[in-house]
């Protein structure tokens, strides 16, 4: 294999890998919420945000992380029990949920906007970033460990969703929100579980991202377009499947700029997404439902 | 007979919710279909009615093939229903839902409000009826779409005993003008005393069918009701 | 004097957004259609009407032929997206919108990406001239849409709004009328896209942007669906809210994202506490 093609097949599942960060938590909160959470950009953007700050002021950076876990999920929970909760219990269907989302996506970007400016920031590692050179194809150190982060959480998040307790509990909570009470399941509790990990979840993409590119205020809004993408494109109604769908979006741009102009890649996967929506909304690995 | 309905088949998902069911339906008589939950009468009448497509057999109404055909053309066709729980329009008026069966003038409109006993204003949002008006309307709407075939889905379904005389006696009215009713009912007394034909459904086919009398006394049938 | 001018550049814009509100209620508010898409018309009336007329193409056709063009784009995507249900037609429809921008962005030669079109001429040079022009065509657009809805065939948009359903049963071939509502509401999304291109005499791709979006939903659902005077009351609110925030003394890099905060805020507590809007006919759904 050439190794211009293998260089495009690497850049391909980084960028997968990047999209499925962001989907992974995505997608938990649509199986357990049946809603799409677009403020999850936000949420990523923050997390990028605190661990620049963070950073920025000197906190040493494995505890910049685990300060910034924390604030991110706090503030995950803050924008639940504010947005969300109040809509739930207007009994607001999912299409309102998203527009709430959307409201809470502007908030957020606004206020990031506010505090730290326009201008693009970066995160500085406290170690040099390693190039390495595997066979003629060029990877970063960074790199490695989001391809690796991402393989983790396809493996956590699938261990976690069908053969934990905790997850039988969210995908009973997701099936019927009432029968699942019958068997002292607290759906709010569940969705502020769920809200937490899927907040933790953007933490994580958000310093990863921040580190490997850069931060601007509305980073998350074009990243989750992705990772909502990559969802459809794997299967909505499972998460290892939006990871899944994630890298095989990620692939599709990189491959597909070998016959197009790169400044196309944006509208391969918008054109993956329309085409997926009209054709097979289920997407790859999802099950077709049934009409209710 | 207005509608054949030959060995219809539909399944969900590897289970048959209608297999083999064949029966005919007479012109100007009231018939009604029975059966226990589950036995597969309201997805019969959607086959019917175009909600839903057959995955075999086939229905003709009037001698026209209309298997398959989509909701509105069958619509077209003659046949108006109503649906077990009642469908109004509910951000439009009465007036709004009843234009929408038929143009006409508000006089037509009050004249059929008054044959389904609907008291109050043309005006009122259905949304804001109780659900036994909205019941009214839609069968008020029902009746005013033009049609030969009328077909109820569970018309006494969660309405108080007065009201439910009154329906069977708004029927009765309709067969004496004529009218072809076909109709899913669980409640007994209603369907025995108002039918001139019963066909009794169970696990998705006919069980058994013919005049009230001989199907109230049908062991199978009364089987099939209990013996689960 | 400056301030007086102040005023007619904000009523300009404000007719103009009350168009592409209204066009988008057709979709919304009467239909049901949950068109997230709508920006995609407007940038598409736009840059139709630009390029036809910087190609010298007269003005009383560019604007027409651009509106047609936006109309049939708005069929196009209704034909594979009209049977979809709620979220998924609304994401399909943002997925359109994102495709063009992306053209728009890319397709160098035609529309000159990210640098965008300069210089595009103007209805009439003078704008107060043009304010009555657009007031005038915002009378029009809103009267015509307001009585269409009052008609047989509003009436079973509405019908199809409310139980889609129980509306094939009354005869109606609801797909059919879903894409009709589409086409009509995306022709007149594309006038006002026209309009606001040879008002500002510059567009470029970032029309497609989701934060016009956003905007004009906020118009939507602020005004009230199936309300077209909420229409127009929506965009005169969401447009002149804002505006005080310039006089209160704010260093200039914050107005921005206030007034992103105030477009966020006024959308969720409508959403949360009055999901009818201000004049609206339906509840949010």
């Amino acid at each position: 294999m050439s190794s211009l093609a293998a260089q495009l097949i690497t850049n391909g599942i980084i960028a997968g890998a990047i999209y499925a960060l962001v989907a992974s938590g995505f997608s938990l909160i649509y199986n357990v919420t049946k809603f799409m959470n677009f403020a999850h950009g936000a949420t990523l953007a923050l997390g990028a945000y605190f661990m620049f700050a963070f950073v920025s002021g000197h906190v040493p950076f494995w505890a910049a992380i685990i300060l910034t876990l924390i604030a991110t999920v706090i503030a995950g929970e803050v924008v639940n029990r504010v947005v969300y909760k109040p809509l739930r219990k207007r009994k607001a269907s999912t299409a309102v949920l998203l527009i709430g989302s959307l409201s809470a996506m502007i908030f957020v970007n606004a206020i990031i906007l506010a505090i730290w400016g326009a201008d693009i920031k970066t995160i500085q590692l406290p170690w040099q970033n390693p190039v390495l050179n595997i066979g003629g194809v060029l990877i970063t150190g960074v790199q490695v460990t989001i391809i690796m982060v991402a393989a983790v959480l396809l493996l956590g998040l699938w261990l976690l969703m069908k053969r934990s307790r905790l997850g039988i509990a969210m995908r009973a909570v997701m099936n019927n929100k009432e029968v699942a009470q019958t068997v002292g399941i607290d759906p709010e509790r569940m969705y502020s579980i769920t809200f937490a990990l899927s907040s933790a979840l953007a933490a994580v993409a958000g310093i990863l991202i921040g580190i490997e590119q850069n931060l601007h205020p509305t980073m998350g809004t074009a990243l989750v377009i992705k990772g909502f993408t990559g969802a459809v494109v794997g299967g909505m109604v499972s998460v290892p499947g939006a990871i899944m769908g994630s890298l095989i979006l990620g692939l599709a741009e990189n491959i597909g700029i070998w016959w197009l102009p790169s400044g196309y890649k944006d509208a391969i996967a918008f054109a993956l997404l329309f085409i997926f929506l009209l054709v097979r909304p289920q997407g790859l690995f999802g099950k077709k439902t049934r009409e209710a | 007979m207005m509608l054949h309905v030959d060995k219809l088949d539909k399944h969900f998902g590897g289970v048959y919710a209608v297999h083999n069911c064949s029966f005919e339906l007479a012109k100007g008589k009231i018939t009604s279909v029975i059966g226990p939950n589950g036995a597969g009468k309201t997805t019969l009448f959607n086959m019917v009615s175009g909600t839903i497509v057959p995955d075999g057999g086939s229905i003709r109404f009037n001698s026209k093939d209309i298997t398959g055909l989509p909701a509105y053309k069958i619509a077209r066709q003659g046949i108006s229903r109503t649906f077990q729980l009642a469908k109004v329009f509910k951000n439009l008026s009465v007036r709004d839902n009843l234009l929408l069966a038929k143009q006409t003038t508000d006089d037509v409109l009050l004249a059929a409000l008054k044959q389904v006993r609907f008291t109050k204003s043309l005006d009122v949002l259905a949304g804001e009826l109780s659900y036994g008006q909205q019941r009214l309307v839609e069968l008020a709407r029902g009746l005013l779409f033009p049609h030969q075939l009328l077909m109820l889905d569970e018309p006494t379904a969660g309405v108080n005993p007065l009201v439910r005389r009154e329906i069977a006696e708004i029927l009765r009215n309709l067969r004496r003008q004529g009218s072809t009713i076909m109709l899913i009912e669980h409640d007994m007394d209603f369907v025995m005393g108002l039918s001139d034909h019963v066909i009794v459904m169970n696990e998705g086919t006919v069980l058994t069918q013919g005049p009230p009398g001989k199907v109230r006394n049908d062991p199978a049938v009364l089987e099939a009701y209990l013996g689960k | 004097m400056a301030l007086i001018n102040y005023f007619i550049h904000l009523a300009v814009l404000i007719g103009i957004y009350a168009i592409f509100t209204v066009g988008l209620n057709i979709a919304v508010g009467f239909t049901g259609l949950l068109n997230l898409g709508h920006v995609g018309f407007f940038g598409i009336g736009a840059y139709t009407s630009a390029l036809l007329a910087l190609a010298g193409v007269p003005l009383w056709i560019a604007i027409p032929a651009a509106a047609i063009v936006a109309g049939i784009s708005g069929l196009v995507l209704a034909l594979p997206t009209a049977r979809l249900k709620g979220d998924y037609l609304a994401l399909a429809a943002l997925g359109f919108t994102f495709i063009v921008g992306s053209v728009a962005r890319n397709w160098t030669d035609l529309t000159r990406g990210p640098l965008g079109l300069p210089g595009i001429p103007r209805v009439v040079a003078s704008t107060p001239l043009f304010l009555v022009i657009v007031v005038v065509l915002t009378v029009i657009i809103a009267l015509a849409v307001h009585y269409l809805m009052k008609t047989r065939f509003g009436r079973t948009l509405q019908a199809i709004r409310d139980d889609e359903l129980a509306a094939a049963t009354l005869g109606y071939n609801t797909f059919l009328h879903k894409v009709i509502a589409m086409g009509i509401s995306a022709c007149i999304a594309g006038i006002a896209g026209a309009l606001f291109a040879h008002y500002i005499s510059f567009i470029d791709p970032s029309v497609f942007g989701i934060g016009d979006l956003i905007l004009v939903l906020s118009m939507l659902i602020v005004g009230g669906l199936a309300s077209i005077p909420g229409s127009i009351a929506g965009a005169t609110i969401i447009l002149l809210i804002p505006e005080p925030l310039r006089f209160i003394g704010f260093p200039s890099s914050l107005i921005g994202p206030m007034r992103e905060i105030l477009f966020a805020l006024i959308l969720l507590i409508i959403i949360i506490y009055r999901p009818k809007g201000i004049l609206g006919k339906v509840d949010l759904q």
